[in-house]
This record gives C-alpha cells, structure tokens and sequence, in this order.
C-alpha cells in the first residue's frame, strides 16, 4: 500500500493529472470515433511523445485506453455500429434500449458500470498482480480449449435458445465458417480464401459486426416500410430510475468479477468476458425474455466486465512483459521507446513509474465519469433526428467505421454483403447473436486445441489430465446435461 | 467534448505545416509492429535531418505485408518519392501466400537493422547448453516442443533451419506458432513448451530476472550486453537476423535511385538514427545499394528452399496421429455440419410455414439500398470519400420514406448528406492523420 501512495504522489502532480485528462478526453472521442481504436491512437502519437517524460507519456496512454473503453460503447449504443470488439455485446440490449427511449439509461449505466469496474479491477490490479501471474501461468493450451468449449456452451445455450432451436444453429455454424477464413495461425496455410489475397488475413469480427448488426438491421427496416419502425421517444429520467439501478448494480459486480480474471489471462482478451457476462446475466435474470429486447441488466454487465478486462489486460504486461490485446502491444511498444523493459523487474527498477501509471488509472476513471455522464444528454439528443437521415447517417458511419479499420475498400465490400446475409436472417426468422459468438470464439477454440494436441504429440487425455482444464469440461458438460433436461420455456430471439 | 479531443490530437499530431517536397513511406503493417515502428522512426529522423521534405507514413496491413508490397509495386511504379519498409518476414510470405508480386520486383535500396534471435528455456529445465538441447532433439524430435511466433515467420524459419543444421528434415520439428513471440513466452515460463524462439528483446525482462535461460543467438557475431554465445560458437553453422530494410518501386532511374541511396545513407549515419536504433535496440546492419541486391537474393534463396521442402513434407500422408486435427478439419467440419443444419432448416421451414410477405414496393427499395452499398467501394476509390456517403445518404433517406422522392426532399438530403460526410473527412483527415480518399 506504502507503494500505491508513492504512485498517488506522482499521479496527483498536476502536470500529470494534465496529461492524463488529456488522455482520457482524446481517448473518450476516439472510443466514439468508427474504427479508430486506441491501438491506432497510441501509435500515431508515439513519435510525438518522443521528448517526453516517460511517466507523462504512459499515463497519458493509459488514459486513452480507458477512455476509449469508455467511449466504444456510445456508437453501440445510439448507432448498433460498434467500434471495437469489445462493445459488439453492448450493442445487442443497448441499441434495443435505445429504441425503447431509454438511450440516457443505458449509456448511464455503461458510463457507471465502467466507473464501478475500472476502479475495482484497478484495486485489484494492485493488489493481486502476483498471484495474478501464477494463475495465468497455469493457464495452458489445454485449459484454455476447455475455457472456450465453457464460454461456447454458456454462451450458446443462452444466446441461441436451447438446443432445438435449429436457426440459432444455422447462425452458429455460419460465424465458425466465417472465422475460418484466412491464413491458419498454426500452419500458415490459406483456409476458404478463394486465392484473393485480401481475405488471407481473415474476416475481423467488427466488420462482421457492422454489416450484421448496422447494415443488416437498416436493410431489414426499410424493406418493412417507414410504418415498421417504432421508435419510442426518450421518457423518464434522463439518467437512471430507482429501478434501473437496481437491476444494474449486481451485473456491474458480476461483470468486473468476469472480467478482470479473464482480462488478466495471457490469451483472455476483452470478448470473451463480455459474452460470458451477457449469458450469465440472462441465466440469472428473472426476466430472461427481456434479453434481446433491452434488458439493461444486457448492457451493465458486458460494459463492466470490458473496463475490468482492460486492467486485466495490465497485470500480464507490466508483470511479465506480456501484450495481450492489440492496444496492449502497442503500450508495451511505448515502454520500450523510453527504453523500459516491462517485466519481472519494472516493478524493481521504476516503481514511481509503475506505481504512477496505476494510481493514475483510478484518477482517469474519476475524470472519465465526470466527463461522460454529463455527455450523455448531448447524445440522446442525437436520436431526435428525423428517421431517414438517423438511418442515413449510420450507415455512412458503419462505412466509415468498416473502411477505416484496416482502410480497404474490400472491408466496405464485405460489410455490404455480410449486411445482406444478415437480412437473410432476419427475414427467416434466426437470430443474429450467435453468427458473432462463431466468429470471436471459433478460431481460438481451433488454435487452442491444436497447440494442445501438438504439445501432447497428438494425446487426446491431456484435456482430462491436467486437473483445471478437467474441472472446467466437467462445469461445461453439467451445463449441457442440465439445459437438454430443463429446455428454457421462453425462447429468445436476439 | 469531441471537439475537444480532436483539437487536442490535432495540435499534436500535425507536423510543420508547409513543406516542398514529399516522401511516403509504406509500411506494409498495422500500427504498432516492427515495420511501423521502423517506418515512423524513418518519419522522424528525415524530418530532422531534410526539413524542407515532408515525411508521411501510410499503413498497408495484411498478409505478412504482401498486399502492401502488391500495392506499392502496381501504384507506386517510377515515383521516386516513395519507400517500403520491409524485411525477412515479407520474403517468406511472398512464398508461403503465393504472391505474384515479389520482392524482387522492387528497387533495393538499403538494409537498416535487424534483430537478433533467441533461443531460450526456463531456468528449471535440464537443458544448460544449446548441445544439450539438441541431442534432446535429435533423440526425439517431436518430444522436443519449440514455441514461436507465427508460422513462417523468423522464428519458424529460425527452428527448420536449425534442423536441417542437426541433420533433421525441416518438417520433424514440432513447432507451435502463437500470435508472437510474447504470446509464447507464457507457455514457454511454465514449461509447457521445452523451448522458445523469438527477437531477444521479447524475452530480455525475464532473461534479466533469471526466468528463461538464453542458449544462443542467432546473430554472426556476439552482441554487446547479451550473455548468451551466437550458434556458431555453440556448433552449428547458422546465422539469421531478422532485418529489416527500405526498398523503392520499380522503373526508377539509376540516378534517382542513386539519389535515394545517398539520402538514406547520410540518414543512416546521423547521431538521430544511431541513437533510436539504441533505442529500440535494434543492430546496426546498414547495407545500402548493390550489397543488398546480393543479400536479398541470397535470402531469397534459403528461405524458399526449406519452405518448399517443407511443403512437400506437408503433402505427404502422416501415418503417426491416428486422429490427428489437421488445418482443414475445423473449417471442413464446420461446412459440413453448416450445410446440413441450413438444408434442415429449408426442409422444416417449407412444411410448416411460407416466410412473411413483403409488399413489392419495399423489397424493391431494399435492393436499391443493397446495390448502393455494393457499388459504394468502388464509388470510395474513384471519387472519394464525401461523394460516396453522400450518394449512400441520400439512397438511404429516400428508401426508408418507400415513396417516390421529391426533387425538392432529395436536394435538402444531399445538403445534409455533404456536410456530414465533409466534417467527418475534415476530422479524419486532418484532425487524426487518417487518410480517407
């Protein structure tokens, strides 16, 4: 603790305190911004941090990574058109809540629940990072196969209704197809690319996202015709009601619970916590028939469990020197221009740094909540704009947000189609949630797997012998035999 | 607040506003990686030592860079004003992507730095030498596992080449790719791999701490600060860096591109250059001109050699795994089972119900919409950006209303459509560095 109140000295210097709000305001309109992510931000500004202060610059950066956690859930929200993997849950409940008038509730309990997360997950992160590493260290291939066969089964039984339901397994199966486009990580060999070089590198799931959720739903509405699309005026609070918050705080603390361990896991990542949270949310709902159609507890718990995830994403980089999302990477890249080493050995050599940048992301959560919620009257109003210019203008967002990813025109190409597929499936009926559980979870299934199998030389036992790994295929079986006998009464339709 | 937040991007990242002459430079990478890096550090010192060239850096993901190297080769051709950052990774994709653009189609112009390579252990293991390490392999090939990054990479390469050196075939190694080699340092930390592959900066934090043990690197000769003897010294005659080099498009001039050599050399010696390849600690291996040509090919060469024997090895039936999970048994699977659950569904669906009825009138706007969207790519790249999310907005508005449009309605759209399309491509373009075309 002596060394967090180090960090707080040097946090709470007010030059730093400057460049963290600047990092968390540039962060928050890039976390709104289509397609630019904090990975990209980080990178752009990294030569001009050149002179610098080392401490001044990484808090800044860390800052922008919070603040785009922050900010990625508004264009879910109020547009369907996500910015970055990590939001594409939010967008499936809080788009409908939108639609509902309760657009100032969910972007207010995604702006809490973010504030409730990053501070407990940043708690956390101080005072767990030790035994954090050793977790993640046990973690193997073969535990982690058996932790995405879990989240498939978790996710999938919620998500696609239960095992019957035929469309949610059309949609399923399509998502794994689409994730098994591109060169094969393990072999380096082309899979479903049809010799053009520009699918080698796989289909990113926000492009996936975008035309399903953006393009697909604008198609779907016009082809019903302008009496089709009800949208309720905003009504009640602008804010939460006493009831809203009653249904949020339980997913908030649930999802920082998801969000944070799994965020630490050297291959964790920021999706996967939010798709379990949202199973979990539903399986634990009174109401499970309200998942699908603006369920608040849908946006509280996955928006909670993406800002745990990000201090999650910390513990492996500054312990073991270890970048585990894109974002990451590219901090770590900042660390070592200012010739840092992250490691087992930060913590030794530059503890005001390391103790800085941490208490720092407690000050950036408060400035980030002061900064967000008053912004969220400025965006309810942007769906008081007539219909056919809200719908024109997503849909110039969605293109932007698709061409500026990886600024191909062969991504606007795929939204496009992807969005026609998307009405398809909507016009028989399927839903549309699961494609994207096949396009996130599939290929790191797939990869797991086969690392562990080559490992083992081929020994299927492995999975049973190692004693977590065993632990978590047993949960995954127990919810199977459970759900084949106790099918859900109200099937849903995301 | 979002105005805020450009502003603030803005003034930092807008570099001295006017300037003579131009130079792009292509890095054909996401943000972030080694070839951006190399790229922006390029941007940075150019920009101190010639302040009168205006320095941009143009990001051209995908595919181990290839479709980068495609792009500047076809739409760069005698422009000698433009640069690629590449290096040994792009070589082996050319061979493992079957690019028909190849490296060879390029102007050399300079190799920069390289990195060296690492071969490391945890420090519990019972393998104290290289040699050590390698009878282990030579014993039981497929025992021994080797984690890296990904396939084909210099950390693969690295691995088949040493097999080869023992008297291995390339493809008896069990090497298992992660997305890099950061990624494998965990499974490598808890001893699930026997060894590790990858730049010497991955692993130097732990190498430091005492977690990994360094068995050899793979430059030719030993590197200031590292304790750890090259391969040759160890017994096997191999080196391999994984460099990193400049190259021009092709049709230039032997003056211009002499031109470019001279510039990139004077920059190569600037105390700038010297102090980030310290930096980022990256090795000096400048080799301009000609000398690189050889390099190049000579690299060509090599890689392509033990790539194609261990494709062919590939290709060959594996009796060992009786039910082994080759790269095509997921996505076939998948097909497979997609294609019979779909053919369920039609059937289920033609007995019990016909699909909702859509009036005419809006399916058929839908489709306008879907053709729009269809067209838009092509309708980015010809005129740009603003036009084609204006045209988009306008179809959509008139589309979502289902009646005929009004000329009067269609002109106020089109007014709405440009302003935003012009803010947004203002904000983008100049607020954020962000080319939009």
């Amino acid at each position: 603790m002596g060394d967090l109140w180090t960090g707080f000295v040097v946090a709470l210097q007010p030059i730093n305190l400057l460049w963290g709000l600047a990092g968390v305001t540039l962060g928050t309109a890039v976390g709104v911004l289509p397609g630019i992510g904090p990975a990209l931000t980080v990178a752009l500004l990294l030569p001009v941090t050149y002179g610098l202060d080392p401490t001044a610059a990484l808090i800044m950066f860390a800052g922008i990574y919070y603040g785009a956690m922050y900010g990625g859930s508004t264009t879910s929200i109020l547009l369907n058109t996500p910015g970055e993997s990590a939001t594409i849950v939010t967008a499936l409940d809080g788009y409908q809540m939108a639609r509902n008038g309760r657009a100032g509730a969910a972007l207010a309990t995604a702006a809490i629940g973010s504030f409730v997360a990053g501070t407990l997950a940043t708690l956390a992160l101080s005072v767990t990072a030790p035994l954090m590493v050793r977790l993640a260290l046990a973690f193997g291939s073969a535990e982690y196969f058996a932790l995405m066969v879990l989240a498939f089964v978790t996710v999938t039984t919620v998500l696609g209704g239960s095992g019957a339901r035929l469309a949610g397994w059309v949609s399923l199966m399509l998502g794994l197809v689409l994730g098994s486009v591109g060169i094969d990580g393990l072999s380096g060999q082309a899979r479903f690319t049809f010799g053009i070089p520009y699918l080698l590198d796989g289909i990113d799931p926000v492009i996936v996202a975008i035309g399903l959720f953006a393009v697909g739903e604008t198609l779907w509405v016009v082809s019903r015709g302008p009496d089709y699309d009800h949208v309720l005026p905003v009504h009640g609070s602008l804010w939460m009601t006493r009831e809203e918050w009653r249904r949020s705080w339980r997913p908030w603390l649930r999802g920082t619970a998801i969000g944070f361990p799994i965020g630490a896991l050297p291959a964790g990542g920021a999706e996967l916590p939010t798709l379990m949270s949202y199973a979990i949310e539903k399986r634990l709902s009174s109401r499970p028939e309200e998942f699908g159609h603006g369920a608040i507890e849908a946006v509280a718990g996955p928006e909670a469990a993406n800002n745990a995830s990000a201090a999650g994403t910390l513990v492996p980089l500054l312990t073991l020197g270890l970048p585990t999302s894109a974002t990451a990477a590219v901090l770590l890249a900042a660390f070592q221009q200012f010739g840092l080493q992250p490691g087992p050995l930060l913590f030794e050599h530059e503890p005001k740094l390391v103790w800085g940048v941490i208490a720092s992301l407690y000050v950036g959560n408060a400035m980030l909540l002061v900064l967000n919620l008053p912004l969220v009257g400025l965006w309810v109003k942007l769906l008081s704009i007539p219909r056919p210019w809200l719908y024109g203008g997503i849909l110039v967002v969605a293109s932007l947000g698709a061409f500026s990813v990886h600024r191909s025109a062969g991504d606007l190409l795929l939204v496009a189609a992807i969005g026609g597929v998307g009405f398809m499936l909507r016009h028989i009926n399927a839903p549309v949630a699961p494609v994207m559980i096949g396009v996130i979870l599939g290929p790191a299934a797939e990869q797991h797997l086969r690392r562990a199998l080559a490992i083992s030389q081929g020994d299927w036992s492995v999975f049973l012998a190692h004693p977590l790994s065993a632990t978590l295929l047993a949960v995954a079986a127990v919810i199977v035999l459970v759900g084949l006998r106790r099918p859900r009464a109200v099937q849903s339709n995301p | 607040m979002l105005l805020r937040g450009t502003l603030v991007l803005a003034l930092i990242a807008t570099t001295t506003a006017s300037a003579n002459a131009q130079l792009i430079i292509t890095a054909p990478a996401a943000p972030g990686g080694g070839w951006d890096q190399t790229a922006r550090v390029l941007q940075r010192v150019l920009a101190e030592i010639e302040p009168a060239t205006s320095v941009q850096v143009d990001n051209i993901p995908g595919a181990a860079g290839t479709i980068g190297l495609a792009r500047f080769v076809q739409s760069e051709r005698g422009n000698p004003h433009a640069l690629l950052v590449t290096g040994l990774v792009m070589v082996s994709g050319v061979i493992t992507n079957a690019s028909p653009v190849s490296l060879s189609d390029a102007t050399p112009i300079a190799r920069l730095t390289g990195e060296t390579e690492v071969i490391v252990v945890p420090s519990a293991s019972p393998h104290q030498t290289l040699t050590d390490l390698l009878d282990a392999f030579k014993r039981d090939p497929g025992g021994v596992s080797w984690g890296g990054g990904s396939a084909g990479g210099t950390d693969d390469l690295l691995v088949r080449l040493l097999a080869e050196q023992v008297g291995l075939p390339a493809s008896r190694v069990n090497y298992i790719a992660f997305s890099g080699g950061g990624a494998a340092l965990a499974a490598v930390l808890s001893g699930q791999l026997t060894a590790a592959v990858s730049g010497y900066g991955e692993f130097a934090g732990q190498i430091a701490a005492g977690q990994l043990r360094p068995l050899a690197i793979s430059a030719a000769a030993r590197v200031p600060g590292i304790n750890a003897p090259t391969l040759r010294e160890a017994g096997v005659a191999l080196d391999l860096a994984n460099w990193r080099a400049i190259v021009a498009p092709p049709g230039l001039s032997d003056a211009e591109r002499d031109a470019l050599i001279a510039r990139v050399t004077r920059m190569a010696g600037s105390t700038a250059w010297q102090q980030a390849l310290t930096l980022n600690g990256w090795d000096d291996l400048f080799l301009p001109g000609a000398d690189f040509r050889q390099f190049l090919l000579a690299e060509q060469a090599r890689v392509e050699a033990v790539l194609r024997r261990l494709a062919a090895a590939d290709t060959a039936p594996s009796a060992r795994f009786t039910m082994a999970v080759t790269p095509t048994t997921m996505p076939n699977a998948t097909v497979a089972v997609f294609g019979l659950l779909a053919a369920a569904l039609v059937v289920s669906r033609r007995r019990n119900r016909a699909p909702i009825a859509v009036a005419a009138s809006n399916s058929r706007s839908a489709a306008i919409l879907g053709v729009t969207l269809l067209v838009q790519p092509l309708l980015m790249l010809t005129a740009g950006f603003i036009i084609a999310s204006t045209i988009t907005f306008v179809v959509t508005a008139n589309t979502w209303r289902g009646v005929r449009p009004a000329r009067a309605m269609v002109a106020r759209d089109a007014a709405i459509g440009v302003t935003f399309a012009a803010i947004i491509y203002l904000v983008f373009t100049s607020g954020l560095g962000v080319v939009l075309p």
